[in-house]
């Protein structure tokens, strides 16, 4: 895997970013559906060793790229016991190459970061902190079987901004099942209240065989009606933009030069690496999955790729415009014409005329925009052939 | 009358959709040794897939078979008929080369409106008739009770009716002994010049043109010089033959005798069902009497559904139209459904056959508009224009009065859904209505309605008013005058033709509610409204709206899964690929259909 698939349709073969994940949480939230569990005894230990292993491999594998960003997320990387952050970024500093000053941020859950977990954080070099908070309704809390209050969210901004944190995030859900108009302003009013820099405001997705959605199929639970969901994001795309907060993406907002720099390298199409179990990895051309199962993650670390699928020059186009599409920056045409050595215009005139035509899109300046976040699905749909 | 004519017996079977008529000739063909079991698929003489799946018969395929009766052996000649009144020309013709016909009857349903239409026609061509009562297998038969229906409804006697199961094989000798003794021979003049009835013709690749005859007078062979007297062309025969089901090659063809000929004739629309064909060089003086040119009455347009595709599409049309000369189609072009055909059927069925065949064999996915008949539009002028295809409907101004066809039905139906039958024919404009008690079990229901109502789903709602018990039959009588208008249906504030239909002025109202209300459930939101109005004259009479697109993507975009968030944008195209865009209103291709099952 390593060498002989060089992706020629990425800017920088050379960069690449890293992602650890942490699979880890005190309990499951009702709405989750990602990598994570609550750990049994012995569980935890067992990870670290495997994932160390892991990152030994992968360096030897990728020693001619460069890490610029680092991204420790879960799960919920804060539940680990103190230090054992700390030394994960020293034992990835020792083995990769790692950019000097790059960014590093690590999610935290507003129950599990401490003072002294948050000065840790800090001194280990991590200079952004996402702290998902969600609702500060304790009753729509509740509801998605959070495992913190309003209360611990206030202490654990206070926590990172004492250790020394500028950059912090926090992420907020619209949609939620019984959620007001008037329990997203409160959220709202308290957040911009805060020392925040980003803010993420994520539609409540309903996936399939998590609890809430159970929930809602036995008719325990009333969904949030769609013409409610779009008032809302109306509401907080307004609020924020008014309270100095630029969306540079679908669903996220920062202060100005706040940008999520590693999720920006996404929407770049730029090269990552994902360690641990069920991450995501994109380098030389390949994308590949870690496995979701955890017995065969901790026994075989190095050897767990699943879904791995080489890029063709078709699936590299389509990325580009998909990603590109999601950001407010838009699609660099003028790059995707010397990255696939074709013409962007030529080759999806009739899309491009009819999109414009429909007033859906925007190009100034060789960049394509899409004149509306909210319908940018519909809108990338067309570039699909 | 010739020895041998006496041992020919040329019959047919009459029946029912299902009761039992492929199976009836399956077996005989296997009684009489014709093929041996083994190589019997089921029901042999339908050879297209398409009929096999429908349990009906299109095409026939005439049959020749041995008996051996009191010592002697017979020539029986089956020839099959197509039991739906699309086809009733092709039966009539069918009927015209037999001296007798079978009539199943299923000895639990009794009988029903195609059959008796049958019944009637095999009657009009002075056929013997001889009554089988079918199924007499099933818990539920009752043949005394269906002879006397036969006795009371037909009027033909059938106390001795063999009573049979086709299906199981029983008594199947006891209709061959009936076919010798019942029916009458052929009494054709072998010295007489030749006359041959052709009553269905088939494309072959490598020979042309296959004739299938009734020899009624005269003989033919191979080098003879022949005319069809209805197109005046001629030919040299290259083959003559008979069917055992497969073609059989012989010497001759005597009067009496049942068969086929090739003469390398290079188009089926020279070989005219009805047509009779005669020698070049001693013609007959008169042709046999019963052509009749055929005319199609129902009209859609058919595109393909990847306009890409209209060079496949009118090829596929050629090749269909090489076996079918009833099939018509003229190229058109729609300003939403780009290039494709208007096309002219015998009726709903039959356009059915022709989409599936279009699908089917050749692998095209199709869009097809409502169906329409042809209008008379008399002008102010004068002049009279005819009009299949709304689109072409003149100017409504210069328009002085329009006539649309009419048909006299009839219905087949038990008392209790006289009701519902009644009030659905009124709905449907249904005039002059005549009922007739036949017996305690079944009553017959006459009117004059327009043949527009009738092809709009009407034989969906009749079945489904009356449990499926009532049956149908219609031929066309007149022309008359109407107060049709021109339904345009506007997507986006244009006028979408494919959508465009030509209605009665008091129905305009309702179905123009209906489709706006049906194209509402099945175009998908876009990325803008999407107004759908109903219009009459520039006059809106109905509109929905299809919302806009919103917040469709409020989700994470988890970190590095681009290749599943990608996956589900191609998936997302795959099943808007079926999509016609009209203007900048993505439709799915089922749009057309289903506002065409409305009830």
């Amino acid at each position: 895997m390593q060498g002989q698939n060089i992706s020629q349709y990425v800017e920088d073969p050379d960069k690449m970013t890293l992602y650890v994940h942490i699979p880890f949480c005190v309990s499951k939230c009702a709405y989750c559906d990602f990598c994570s569990f609550v750990p049994s005894h012995g569980d935890i230990a067992k990870y670290l060793q495997a994932l160390y292993h892991e990152i030994d491999v992968r360096a030897l594998e990728y020693s001619h790229q460069q890490i610029t960003s680092i991204y420790i997320g879960g799960g919920t990387p804060s539940t680990l016991h103190n230090n054992a952050i700390y030394e994960l970024l020293q034992h990835i500093r020792s083995r990769f190459a790692v950019l000097y000053n790059g960014s590093v941020t690590i999610e935290a859950n507003p129950n599990s970061l401490t003072r002294a977990k948050a000065k840790e954080y800090f001194d280990a070099g991590i200079r952004r902190i996402s702290i998902g908070l969600q609702s500060h309704s304790n009753r729509l809390l509740h509801l998605l079987n959070r495992p913190h209050s309003y209360r611990d969210f206030v202490h654990a901004v206070q926590y990172a901004d004492e250790a020394g944190f500028v950059d912090i995030s926090a992420d907020v859900l619209l949609g939620i099942p019984t959620q007001t108009m008037q329990d997203l302003r409160g959220t709202l009013d308290r957040l911009l209240d805060m020392p925040l820099t980003h803010i993420s405001a994520y539609g409540l997705i309903l996936e399939e065989g998590t609890p809430i959605t159970n929930a809602i199929n036995s008719g325990k639970l009333i969904p949030c009606s769609e013409s409610l969901a779009n008032k809302m994001y109306d509401y907080t795309v307004d609020r924020l933009h008014k309270s100095g907060f630029y969306r540079y993406e679908i669903s996220n907002f920062c202060r100005s030069g706040y940008p999520s720099v590693h999720n920006l390298n996404y929407w770049n199409r730029g090269q990552y690496l994902g360690v641990g179990l069920g991450s995501h990895s994109f380098v030389n051309g390949v994308h590949w999955s870690n496995t979701l199962d955890f017995a065969k993650y901790i026994k075989n670390p190095q050897d767990c790729r699943e879904n791995v699928e080489v890029e063709t020059i078709e699936t590299a186009k389509l990325e580009t415009i998909m990603l590109a599409l999601r950001t407010e920056a838009g699609l660099d045409i003028k790059k995707y014409d010397s990255t696939f050595g074709t013409s962007f215009l030529n080759e999806y005139r009739d899309t491009i005329k009819f999109l414009l035509n429909n007033n859906l899109i925007t190009i100034n300046n060789f960049r394509l925009t899409v004149n509306d976040f909210n319908i940018s699905n519909a809108i990338i749909e067309h570039f699909v052939r | 009358m010739s020895d041998r004519q006496k041992h020919i017996r040329n019959f047919c079977i009459v029946a029912h959709i299902d009761h039992g008529k492929s199976t009836l000739a399956d077996r005989l063909i296997e009684a009489t040794g014709t093929i041996s079991k083994r190589d019997i698929t089921e029901q042999m003489l339908d050879s297209m897939d398409l009929e096999r799946e429908r349990g009906i018969t299109i095409k026939l395929t005439p049959t020749r078979m041995h008996y051996v009766f009191d010592g002697e052996e017979y020539i029986l000649n089956l020839i099959d008929t197509p039991g739906h009144v699309d086809f009733s020309y092709e039966v009539s013709r069918s009927l015209a080369a037999c001296e007798g016909a079978i009539l199943i009857v299923d000895a639990s349903q009794g009988v029903e409106a195609q059959t008796l239409a049958n019944v009637h026609l095999a009657l009009d061509n002075r056929l013997e008739i001889l009554p089988v009562i079918n199924k007499i297998d099933l818990p539920s038969a009752d043949p005394e009770k269906v002879k006397h229906e036969i006795e009371d409804v037909i009027g033909i006697p059938a106390m001795h009716a063999p009573c049979i199961s086709a299906k199981e094989g029983i008594n199947i000798n006891s209709v061959l002994d009936s076919i010798i003794c019942e029916f009458p021979s052929p009494r054709g003049d072998e010295d007489a010049p030749l006359k041959c009835l052709v009553f269905d013709s088939y494309y072959d690749n490598f020979k042309g043109a296959i004739c299938l005859v009734r020899v009624v007078d005269g003989s033919v062979r191979v080098g003879d010089k022949i005319k069809f007297m209805q197109t005046g062309s001629t030919f040299d025969v290259t083959e003559v033959g008979y069917f055992t089901p497969a073609p059989t090659p012989c010497d001759t063809l005597l009067a009496g005798e049942v068969g086929y000929i090739a003469a390398s004739i290079k188009k089926i629309s020279d070989a005219k069902v009805g047509d009779t064909i005669t020698s070049a060089v001693t013609p007959a003086s008169e042709p046999l009497p019963g052509y009749k040119q055929v005319q199609p009455v129902v009209f859609s347009g058919i595109f393909p559904v990847d306009g890409s595709k209209y060079g496949e599409l009118k090829d596929a049309l050629e090749k269909l139209k090489l076996n079918d000369s009833a099939l018509v189609y003229q190229p058109e072009n729609s300003t939403a459904l780009g290039f494709g055909f208007r096309c002219g059927f015998l009726g709903l069925l039959h356009m059915e056959i022709i989409q599936e065949r279009l699908e089917r064999e050749f692998n095209l996915e199709i869009i097809t508009t409502a169906p329409g008949v042809s209008y008379h539009v008399f002008l102010d002028s004068g002049e009279m224009v005819e009009v299949s295809n709304p689109s072409n409907l003149p100017n409504p101004s210069s328009i002085a009065y329009i006539q649309e066809p009419y048909v006299n039905m009839h219905i087949y139906t038990p008392p209790e859904y006289v009701g519902a039958i009644m009030e659905l024919c009124q709905q449907r404009r249904g005039e002059d209505a005549n009922v007739e008690y036949l017996d305690s079990q079944r009553v017959r229901l006459d009117y004059v309605m327009p043949l527009n109502e009738i092809i709009y789903d009407f034989f969906d709602s009749l079945k489904s008013r009356t449990k499926g018990y009532a049956s149908l039959d219609y031929e066309l009588s007149e022309y008359r005058t109407s107060k049709l208008v021109k339904l345009d249906i506007l997507l986006k504030g244009e006028i979408c033709d494919a959508l465009s239909l030509i209605v009665h002025v008091d129905k305009a109202y309702e179905r123009g509610k209906v489709i706006a209300e049906k194209l509402k459930e099945v175009i998908p939101r876009q990325m803008f409204e999407v107004p759908i109005q109903a219009a009459v004259g520039g006059k809106i009479i109905a509109r929905e709206t299809v919302k806009a697109l919103r917040k469709d993507v409020l989700s994470k975009c988890y970190g590095g899964d681009i290749t599943r968030k990608r996956k589900l944008l191609e998936k997302q195209k795959e099943g808007k690929k079926k999509m016609r865009t009209l203007g900048s209103v993505q439709v799915p291709s089922d749009a057309f259909i289903s506002i065409l099952k409305i009830d």
